[in-house]
């Protein structure tokens, strides 16, 4: 009984931390068709960013992330503006673009921080147990926190002005040009948002993990195939997905624990079954005239 | 534009020429290649071992070669081999054809080891390996002996006596378990190894020799060496029961292991093999969670194996402010076995250096060594475990402190007793030792 | 003696009237003297080495470029056939004992099967899915890799394969003079009325298919021929190296490739090998700037790409050539009418 009860609590922890992290991505192809392969580097450099302040201006934890957040979501405009936008029309230079970004914060972290394993304090210590199993106060953060900025998100996208623009750019760029809508700055601050919700991620999950400056590679993997099996450019299927994919690794963690190794394989073998059946996900929608 | 990318290439290429050439016109140096992981903890150990020992040789006028004084020059080359095998190859076979080194040493990860040997030996380098615990490295040595006789092994011992090591340790740890809380019956034990190739063959060893000892194997898990998140494997272990977890990592998983270990507060202790606890950081690394882990090490604070381990750790703590770690062994290689071994000899040969330094029974900062031959009698160039020889330590994290704790009145065979300088008592972590007097 | 005499003034008339006029052409065969001569020039063992491990990366690239560049078909996980290539030629040398001539070419036919197997449920996928599916083939192969060490070898890989030549002079001639004559096989396909249809469905699938071609066939036939000359570099690789680790299957190697065929000019064939040979000598020789290697990797390519999207090399094509509008020749840039059907150039 309880391991069903550590699966499922697993799997939903695990499942809204990738939530998070695949709805910033998904935002940013909805809108600017932009696959941001560097997006969890961003997610890396926030996370150092909290480490940097804490541990050498010894600034509490709080501080230290909105600093962080703030200066991630600059560094995502500014790279938009200066490396990407410019090439956005060749998708295939873009792509590449995003990696070699993605490497070059890599080697910028590895440079200052060295490649020694660090760890950042959790925004709130100490931990509770729910039938028998142990839960960080720090992990109920992140669902709460997933939950929370899903439905800000929503908010802002469906009630504001500005979310309307983000919407039509993202369902068809020419005629929203067209309209009015300046959609080279919609997609900058759309990427400003998506970094956003990288570093957001980043400050509340780091806490969780390991601070090394090959850190974005596995959340990468797991997140693009979170988002490819709920649909790209889909948010409701990015939310979806991410805890679909959360649970099966939960549970073959629980259930093979000698195959703990394994739960990536799984996870992506998955995803690879539904786009056999569907191949535009399970909520994406499916463009005629995608060129 | 690409004029000045055609431009840039040119004098680039201009100036590895150059100081490669430049390096050779040094003709009466001896010049060892220190490879190894340079951006990474290991390598800079690698290098500090290597830049000790040869400032302090060089110091004292360098290495008689018969009646000639020749410098060390270290040549340092980063293999990069984490994340890239083509990366070590090549930076091996740059050494040894570019830079013309005499000797190398170093060397981590056990899949670019086997490959940078293959170049070494092909070449007829004498090669210490400081890293890799493979036993398949001096397996080669006995069957291939007339191409694979320049490889040695410098630390750790190899893979069956960490393991024989750390199952010793197991059982000390049990000892004081038993007598701390008064537990009849068999001691439950869970064992947590990285899924990784060289902790599979403990799998079936643990199954076999727990119940030897007395002990109950409760389950077996096996995380990702790079696993950030184990509360799920957590949870299950403290469902089992288990008195002891008994860790098999050597990659980050030991970090966040002892860290939500100790957050959670899971009533049982940590022992086995943990290479990231040896480190000093990883106190930090863990906020200070990682209380009462024990974990195999070569060296500890105020510990000395002999006479040279005093001089050396506080050699090293005093230059690089961190206590060494087993990669450190570069130092031993060089100045023990190659260093000693030449002036012994009076030639840089390697054929006659191999033919000498494989009989020699020798002094080293952590042991003594002597090389062993397997059961067919043949050379295997593997340190030999076992008092008097090579023993590693246990180490415990105290309040902050990585002390030693093991060997401390270590009875291996009647008669024997082995105890070092400076160890201390194995402490049972509060939390466990309340959790079971509420029983 | 006339016999040879009338075919060298017919090479000759060839050489002067069809390769000199294009400096692309020139350029190629420069290139072509220069990888068979280099072991003239320096008898360095590790020079070769770089050009040796260039040759089989740029038979890997041309090999994507096959593939995703000419059917656009993003393949982002084309270090499968290339791990798969070395698996099989290595687990081929040595449990069976075939050597390196019957293992490779074995390994290769292997990685048409895997190209088989990317390519069935590839068909339905578009562009980003297909690209992040194609990544996920070689981190699952991974996985299956490291749950069954017994028989790969797990994190060690297999090792204690056959050398391909006993000197590191003959390996260099045996995979430079296979790169030359692979990558000229891979131009031909693409030059011939099977590229033009890969090329078409690149640009529109739909088209294409209306106009009776069966476009399943020609993407899987895609995906076989990439995944055969990917898996001949694999098993070069494997025999080389004498080991195939899981580092053959690694992220970053796809990655890797498809920043070199990018870099280079998707869609031509010579641009992924020039990159190749541009790119991976000058990483290697900057080895004296250590720790600043992979950053200032990365910045060339970020910079190359904000300037020249379309690739480097193609770039420099298209400075030095002109096309001409009635004949679509290619012309040198310097002229004023075609050298074909004098129409004005400009």
């Amino acid at each position: 009984m309880s391991l069903v009860v550590d699966i499922i609590i697993s799997g939903v922890i695990s499942g809204s931390i990738y939530a998070l992290l695949a709805i910033g991505f998904s935002l940013i192809f909805g809108v600017a068709r932009i696959v941001n392969i560097a997006h969890t580097a961003f997610y890396m450099v926030a996370a150092y960013c909290i480490y940097a302040i804490t541990n050498y201006l010894g600034w509490p934890v709080v501080p230290a992330m909105f600093i962080a957040v703030i200066f991630s979501v600059i560094l995502g405009m500014v790279t938009y503006k200066l490396l990407l936008n410019p090439i956005r029309e060749h998708e295939g230079a873009v792509l590449i673009a995003t990696i070699a970004i993605a490497m070059i914060f890599e080697q910028i972290m590895s440079l200052i921080f060295t490649g020694t394993f660090l760890s950042v304090p959790k925004l709130v210590e100490g931990f509770f147990a729910v039938l028998g199993v142990k839960i960080f106060y720090q992990q109920l953060l992140t669902l709460c926190a997933a939950l929370a900025i899903m439905l800000v998100l929503l908010l802002f996208l469906f009630k504001t002005k500005f979310g309307l623009a983000i919407r039509s750019t993202a369902q068809d760029r020419e005629v929203a040009n067209l309209m009015g809508i300046n959609e080279s700055y919609v997609a900058m601050i759309t990427m400003g948002i998506s970094v956003g919700l990288a570093a957001v991620t980043g400050a509340i999950v780091v806490p969780l993990t390991i601070l090394e400056p090959h850190m974005w590679n596995p959340p990468l993997i797991m997140m693009m195939a979170v988002v490819v099996l709920g649909g790209l450019g889909s948010l409701k299927g990015s939310f979806v997905g991410a805890f679909i994919l959360g649970f099966a690794e939960a549970f073959v963690v629980f259930v093979f624990p000698m195959g703990a190794f394994f739960k990536g394989s799984v996870a992506l073998s998955i995803m690879i079954l539904v786009l056999i059946i569907r191949p535009e996900g399970l909520f994406g929608v499916y463009f005629e005239e995608e060129r | 534009m690409k004029l000045f990318k055609k431009l840039i290439f040119v004098p680039v290429l201009v100036v590895a020429l150059t100081v490669s050439i430049w390096a050779n016109a040094f003709a009466d140096e001896i010049k060892i290649g220190v490879i190894g992981p340079m951006k990474f903890v290991q390598g800079i150990s690698h290098w500090n071992g290597a830049v000790m020992a040869a400032d302090e040789i060089n110091a004292r006028g360098g290495v008689k070669v018969g009646n000639k004084m020749m410098k060390i020059r270290l040549i340092k080359a980063d293999s990069n081999e984490f994340l890239s095998i083509t990366d070590a190859t090549n930076a091996m076979e740059r050494l040894i054809t570019r830079d013309k080194v005499h000797f190398v040493v170093g060397g981590f990860r056990t899949e670019a080891v086997m490959a940078m040997q293959d170049i070494a030996m092909h070449r007829r380098v004498i090669f210490i390996g400081c890293g890799a615990a493979h036993d398949e490295l001096c397996n080669r040595v006995a069957k291939y002996y007339d191409q694979y006789k320049y490889f040695f092994r410098g630390t750790p011992f190899s893979s069956t006596n960490l393991v024989r090591a750390a199952f010793i340790h197991v059982g000390t740890v049990a000892e004081v378990v038993r007598k701390e809380l008064a537990i009849q019956g068999p001691l439950k034990v869970a064992f947590v190894a990285e899924k990784a190739q060289w902790a599979d063959p403990m799998v079936p060893a643990v199954q076999a020799t727990l119940p030897k000892m007395g002990m109950e194997l409760v389950g077996v898990w096996r995380p990702s060496p790079v696993a950030t998140d184990v509360t799920a494997e957590l949870s299950a272990i403290q469902r089992s029961g288990a008195h002891i977890i008994f860790t098999v990592f050597s990659s980050s998983v030991g970090i966040p292991f002892a860290r939500q270990a100790g957050e959670l507060k899971i009533p049982a202790i940590q022992v086995g093999i943990n290479v990231e606890s040896t480190k000093d950081d990883f106190w930090q690394a863990t906020r200070g969670h990682a209380n009462y882990v024990v974990a195999s090490a070569t060296y500890a604070r105020d510990v000395e194996m002999n006479e040279y381990t005093k001089p050396f750790v506080e050699g090293y703590l005093k230059r690089f402010g961190e206590m060494p770690t087993y990669t450190a062994g570069t130092y031993e290689s060089i100045k023990m076995s190659l260093v000693d071994t030449i002036e012994m000899i009076g030639t840089l040969d390697p054929d006659k250096i191999v033919e000498t330094l494989e009989n020699r029974v020798y002094k080293t900062p952590p042991s003594t060594i002597m090389y062993v031959k397997d059961s067919l009698g043949r050379h295997t160039h593997d340190i030999r475990f076992g008092p008097g020889y090579a023993t590693g330590l246990a180490v415990q994290w105290q309040d902050g402190k990585l002390v030693g704790v093991w060997p401390n009145g270590w009875k291996p065979a009647p008669g024997v007793e082995v105890t070092y300088k400076g160890m201390k008592p194995i402490k049972l972590p509060p939390w466990m030792i309340q959790a079971y007097k509420k029983k | 003696m006339k016999l040879i005499l009338f075919y060298l003034r017919k090479l000759f008339a060839v050489v002067k009237n069809e390769v000199i006029v294009l400096p692309s052409r020139v350029a190629v065969i420069f290139f072509f003297l220069f990888i068979l001569l280099l072991p003239f020039f320096t008898d360095d063992i590790y020079i070769l080495r770089i050009f040796t491990l260039a040759s089989i990366f740029a038979i890997f690239a041309a090999s994507w470029d096959l593939l995703s560049g000419f059917t656009g078909q993003m393949n982002f996980g084309h270090a499968l056939f290339f791990g798969v290539g070395a698996y099989s030629a290595a687990l081929l040398n040595l449990h069976l004992q075939i050597p390196p001539w019957g293992s490779i070419p074995l390994g290769a036919l292997v990685g048409v099967a895997a190209g088989l197997i990317i390519g069935i449920p590839s068909l339905r996928l578009k562009k980003t899915y297909l690209a992040l599916t194609t990544l996920a083939f070689p981190i699952i192969l991974l996985g299956l890799v490291f749950t069954f060490p017994g028989f790969t070898g797990g994190e060690l890989g297999i090792s204690g394969i056959d050398k391909l030549a006993p000197t590191r002079v003959q390996e260099y001639y045996i995979i430079a003079v296979l790169m030359l004559g692979l990558c000229t096989i891979m131009w031909a396909i693409t030059d011939s009325n099977t590229g033009i249809i890969f090329h078409a469905i690149r640009e529109d699938e739909i088209a294409v298919r209306a106009s009776g071609v069966n476009t399943t066939r020609y993407k899987l036939m895609a995906f076989c021929l990439s995944g055969f000359f990917a898996g001949i570099a694999g098993g070069l690789y494997a025999h080389f190296m004498r080991i195939a680790g899981p580092s053959t299957l690694e992220v970053s190697l796809s990655f890797q490739v498809v920043i070199w065929a990018i870099f280079g000019g998707a869609a031509t064939i010579y641009g992924p090998i020039a990159a190749v040979f541009f790119l991976y000598p000058l990483v290697e020789f900057m080895h004296v700037l250590k720790d600043y290697r992979i950053l200032m990797f990365a910045f060339i390519v970020l910079l190359v790409l904000l300037f020249m999207p379309d690739g480097l090399f193609r770039w420099l094509r298209d400075r030095v050539e002109e096309e001409c509008p009635r004949c679509k020749v290619r012309n040198i840039a310097t002229r004023k009418i075609c050298r074909v059907c004098t129409a004005q150039l400009h």
